[in-house]
């Protein structure tokens, strides 16, 4: 067969060249204890990882020491004997049907060892709440980082270069980027479905009789921005499928046993067929918390019989990763002459982005936190997530939390200023306390708000 | 192409294309995952190693380039006898959290601290202006590069 | 001229998943030594849970940190976890940890109690002994006691538990539930320095006083209170994906701007006195919630410092800049 002889070839010069060319390592002639070291010393425990009670001690990290010796394993640190290296090619609109995926000239090159397509992937489909997102598209591209197509290679550089031989027919539709257009779901991006996937609300009182009843209205619109979660460590996966049709796979992932369950699913093999393995996450904040390529390593790993290595360039992970949810954040707040808050009425609209992913708990989060740590019995808000076709927004540290706290806290000032009380004393009189009711009228216990809000202010010098 | 370099006082060597990063052969042709890629292009640190006594960005620069030179990287830091200094106080302290960003910042903190034993805080934001961290907000990285420096310049003081 | 402000952010935070169930499991074996094996599904992310799982393990089988050994982040040998996500592992894995623990350390005091003269339930584990509760010193080495157990009793000391936190559904209608079973509480305050002639925003200082319940690692804590601060320093004045046409313009670290170590300002960091009896030892969370306020805090402080409002992050110098000039404007019809 051309293919295993062109393998065997690439695989074998490959192998020989190292061989003959890393020569045995002089070894220096120093003295032992000025030799640098590689594997750790026989060095002292720290007193506080020896101490009874272990809780409240300054213990330092086990993986402390390892990070400091660069001995820590990350994914991609990791290498087995004969494996080879994935690309994917991403999506060249940002909405558009799949005509055709024509990867013959790259399964043709030199050092290429497999393709994949979405079509091979046995259920083409994930996601935490819905599974509207292809491990790599299927019909239709929804944003630019939908990958299209997979190689795997020799090495990185063959399967960057592959990636170009692949010819991708595209038929482009209409796309819809901004939010607020996307309510009005003339262009949906998951056709015939809304365009809003996901809403809340929350109802306590009567707010627009609260509103109507108070001494002063204050209205705002506030906005954020998409961020990425730059984790230091790109996503990386290396994925082994075995003889007894078991696949083993190190990921970069933070979820392993959900992240099992979608691999699972996807790859449609049984859950005790799945091994899946993290050592330590060189930065998640989110954005590691749901599987990206390992069922593609899978596969390729399964049709090519050899580990298969993806590691995300900084650029993958900015546009095929998920990002933070944009807010547009409508704040209405009536209060009394005192600054205390009578009635609030909130209306947000996320940036969901091209597929739903975490979208459920940021919204969720996102609405019940809105309010702010403040007694207040007049409450709506109302949420609405929307597909748009740009980068998936997902969890990000605080889900929703940062966005709606910059709002509420900006309009807490501004009611602040324009009655002419302390910032620190309006806050003080709404903020909740030991029994207080949520706005969902959960009673709250350990509570701590003014507590901190005190403690701060003498830390800062407030009143100075 | 044949690079001969010496890396953590040992001689190496191992034939690349030339297009081949020294973070590259340092990681896949020599066995050293210490210094890590973070970006490829200069723009985080994570690759940061000492070539001839000047920290420097090892996804820059190719490995033809380090042909003859003296490399340091994270794993040229300890001896048999103790690990270095900033290795102490960066565990002590919990300075650094998932780690990644570790070898280039103690290998940035390690050339500032060869030259300048006794930092200003400001010099040592400066000298770490190139690392990037995502976690620790350098906090308690720029507390122990301070600690070790006190550590280096009481030992050189003979304290 | 370079104005300073200043400005406070609060906020509260839940611990775990919005009333869908987030279960973690745990195992934990204590060996005939006395030191111990934790199992945990849950992987390392950097900041620091095993450690702080490790002393929770610790805690309560009353043996050091250092006793305990973690192993993690393997699908074939660990028990299911939700994993690292929404500030729930100290809480929810830790609360699964201790009752684990419990479970192990009963054993202990089973296999005890004989040699003791009294009732298991008249037994702690302290100080790596078995000791009688009110009489310290009649006590046994817990090393002694794990031996005995497995080697006489012939019952191992191996504990496996779950814990998921209780929430009640919210009303479709009205969000009216019990979502989460517990908040923290935070609140930080900056000062910075506004240059009125470039619109530049200079971060001078920020205090932070968090609530996490007990801290079951201070360090760890102050750890991620300073990390979660830089990311909301660079949330407030510089990260910010653009896009054009669906296209990403700045996919890369050059053109996307996060905190560097020179923007980051000296960082005071509290932690409030607090105590939650649902969590394990008192413990709730300490994650997410530091990067929640920081950028709120910032604008206020512009606010406070040149008397503009910034609606829309991150506030770029040519943002704040833009609306020094529309205040000066509107300033200057109105006079
Ligand atoms: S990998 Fe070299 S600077 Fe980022
Ligand atoms: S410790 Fe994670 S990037 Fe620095």
């Amino acid at each position: 067969m051309v293919t295993t002889v062109k393998d065997v070839k690439t695989g074998a010069e490959a192998l020989t060249t190292d061989k003959e060319l890393t020569a045995p390592a002089v070894k220096p002639v120093t003295l032992p204890s000025e030799n640098p070291v590689v594997y750790p010393l026989t060095l002292p425990e720290p007193a506080a990882r020896t101490q009874t009670p272990a809780v409240g001690q300054r213990a330092s990290r086990p993986d402390g020491r390892l990070h400091g010796l660069g001995q820590t394993k990350y994914i991609d640190d990791l290498t087995f004997p004969h494996m080879i290296h994935a690309k994917i090619l991403r999506s060249a609109h940002p909405h558009a049907r799949i005509i055709s995926v024509d990867t013959s000239e790259a399964e043709a090159m030199p050092g290429v060892f497999a393709t994949l397509t979405g079509k091979e992937i046995p259920v083409n489909s994930f996601g935490p709440t819905l599974q509207d997102q292809p491990v790599l598209a299927g019909d239709i591209v929804r944003h630019r980082g939908d990958g299209v197509a997979a190689v795997a290679a020799v090495t990185e550089q063959i399967a960057a270069d592959a990636l170009e031989k692949i010819k991708v027919e595209y038929e482009p539709l209409p796309a819809v980027f901004d939010p607020v257009e996307a309510l009005k779901d003339e262009i949906k991006v998951h056709a015939p479905n809304s365009n809003i996937y996901a809403s809340k609300v929350i109802r306590k009182g009567d707010v627009d009789k609260a509103l109507a009843e108070s001494d002063h209205v204050f209205h705002r619109e506030f906005r954020t921005q998409f961020v990425e979660h730059v984790p230091l460590e790109p996503h990386s996966s290396v994925a082994m499928w075995d003889g007894n049709g078991r696949v083993t796979i190190y990921s970069s992932l933070g979820r392993i046993t959900l992240g099992r369950e979608d691999l699972s699913r996807t790859l449609r093999i049984p859950q005790n067929r799945v091994r899946l393995i993290g050592t330590i996450v060189g930065g998640n904040f989110g954005g590691k918390n749901e599987i990206t390529n390992e069922p593609i390593l899978a596969l390729l790993s399964k049709k090519t019989g050899r580990p298969v290595k993806c590691t995300y360039t900084r650029g993958d992970e900015f546009v095929s990763s998920t990002i933070r949810h944009p807010f547009i954040m409508d704040y209405t707040t009536g209060v009394n002459n005192e600054g205390k808050i009578l009635a609030r009425k909130i209306r947000l609209v996320l940036d969901g982005g091209a597929y739903c992913s975490w979208t459920g708990t940021t919204i969720g989060k996102g609405s019940i936190l809105a309010p702010g740590p403040y007694n207040i019995d007049n409450l709506l808000v109302e949420a609405y997530a929307v597909y748009t076709n740009k980068t998936t927004t997902g969890a990000m540290r605080g889900f929703g939390a940062p966005q709606v706290c910059f709002a509420y806290e900006s309009q807490m000032d501004d009611i602040a200023v324009a009655l002419g009380i302390d910032p620190l004393e309006i806050r003080l009189r709404n903020a909740f306390s030991e029994n207080s009711f949520s706005p969902t009228s959960q009673v709250l216990q350990s509570v701590a708000i003014k507590e901190s809000l005190l403690q701060a202010s003498d830390r800062f010098g407030w009143k100075e | 192409m044949l690079v001969k370099l010496k890396v953590n006082g040992e001689l190496r060597q191992a034939d690349v294309p030339p297009e081949t990063t020294l973070l590259k052969m340092l990681r896949e042709d020599l066995g050293l995952t210490g210094a890590k890629l973070g970006c490829d292009v200069g723009d985080c640190g994570t690759c940061t190693v000492i070539v001839d006594g000047d920290s420097l960005n090892s996804c820059l620069m190719l490995a033809a380039k380090a042909n003859g030179r003296e490399i340091t990287t994270i794993e040229g830091l300890a001896t048999s006898a103790d690990l270095h200094p900033l290795q102490k106080s960066f565990e002590e302290l919990g300075a650094l959290q998932c780690g990644f960003c570790g070898p280039g910042m103690l290998m940035s903190a390690k050339n500032l601290l060869d030259k300048n034993p006794e930092p200003s805080v400001h010099e040592i934001k400066d000298a770490l202006s190139g690392n990037l961290c995502r976690c620790t907000g350098y906090t308690k990285i720029i507390e122990a590069i301070q600690d070790a420096g006190r550590e280096l310049s009481g030992a050189a003081a003979g304290n | 001229m370079k104005r300073r402000g200043k400005g406070i952010g609060c906020m509260w935070y839940p611990i775990g998943f919005t009333v869908m169930a987030n279960p973690s499991a745990a195992t934990v074996k204590v060996n005939t030594d006395g030191t111990a094996t934790l199992l945990t599904g849950t992987v390392e992310t950097g900041q620091g849970a095993l450690t702080v799982l490790g002393q929770i393990a610790a805690e309560a089988l009353g043996i050091s940190t250092d006793d305990v050994h973690v192993v993690s982040g393997d699908t074939d040998t660990t028990p299911m976890d939700t994993g690292a996500i929404a500030s729930r592992t100290t809480y929810v894995t830790g609360n699964a940890i201790v009752r684990a623990a419990e479970a192990a350390r009963e054993l202990l005091f089973e296999a005890a109690a004989p040699l003791l003269g009294v009732k298991a339930d008249q037994l702690e584990a302290r100080d790596k002994r078995i000791q009688v509760l009110g009489f310290p010193s009649k006590s046994l080495p817990i090393s002694e006691v794990a031996l005995h157990a497995e080697t006489n009793v012939g019952r191992p000391a191996i504990g496996s538990a779950s814990y998921n936190p209780p929430t009640v559904p919210m009303d479709p209608e009205t969000g009216q539930g019990k979502p989460f079973n517990t908040y923290v509480y935070a609140t930080q305050i900056a000062e910075v320095e506004v240059d009125d002639e470039t619109g530049e925003v200079e971060i001078l200082r920020i205090v932070a006083v968090h609530d996490c319940g007990t801290p079951i690692n201070p360090m760890l804590v102050e750890g991620q209170i300073q990390g979660g601060i830089s990311m909301g320093v660079g949330f407030a004045l510089q990260e910010e994906i653009l896009f054009k046409d669906g296209v990403q313009v700045n996919p890369n670290l050059t053109n996307y701007i996060m905190p560097t170590s020179l923007d980051m300002p000296e960082l005071e960091v509290e932690l409030v006195d607090n105590y939650d009896p649902t969590g394990p030892f008192g413990a709730k969370g300490a994650g997410e919630p530091t990067a929640v306020p920081t950028a709120a805090a910032i604008m206020n402080a512009i606010y406070d410092a040149v008397g503009v409002r910034i609606t829309s992050l991150p506030a770029t110098a040519e943002k704040v800049m833009m609306a020094i000039l529309e205040k000066r404007e509107q300033e200057a019809k109105s006079a």
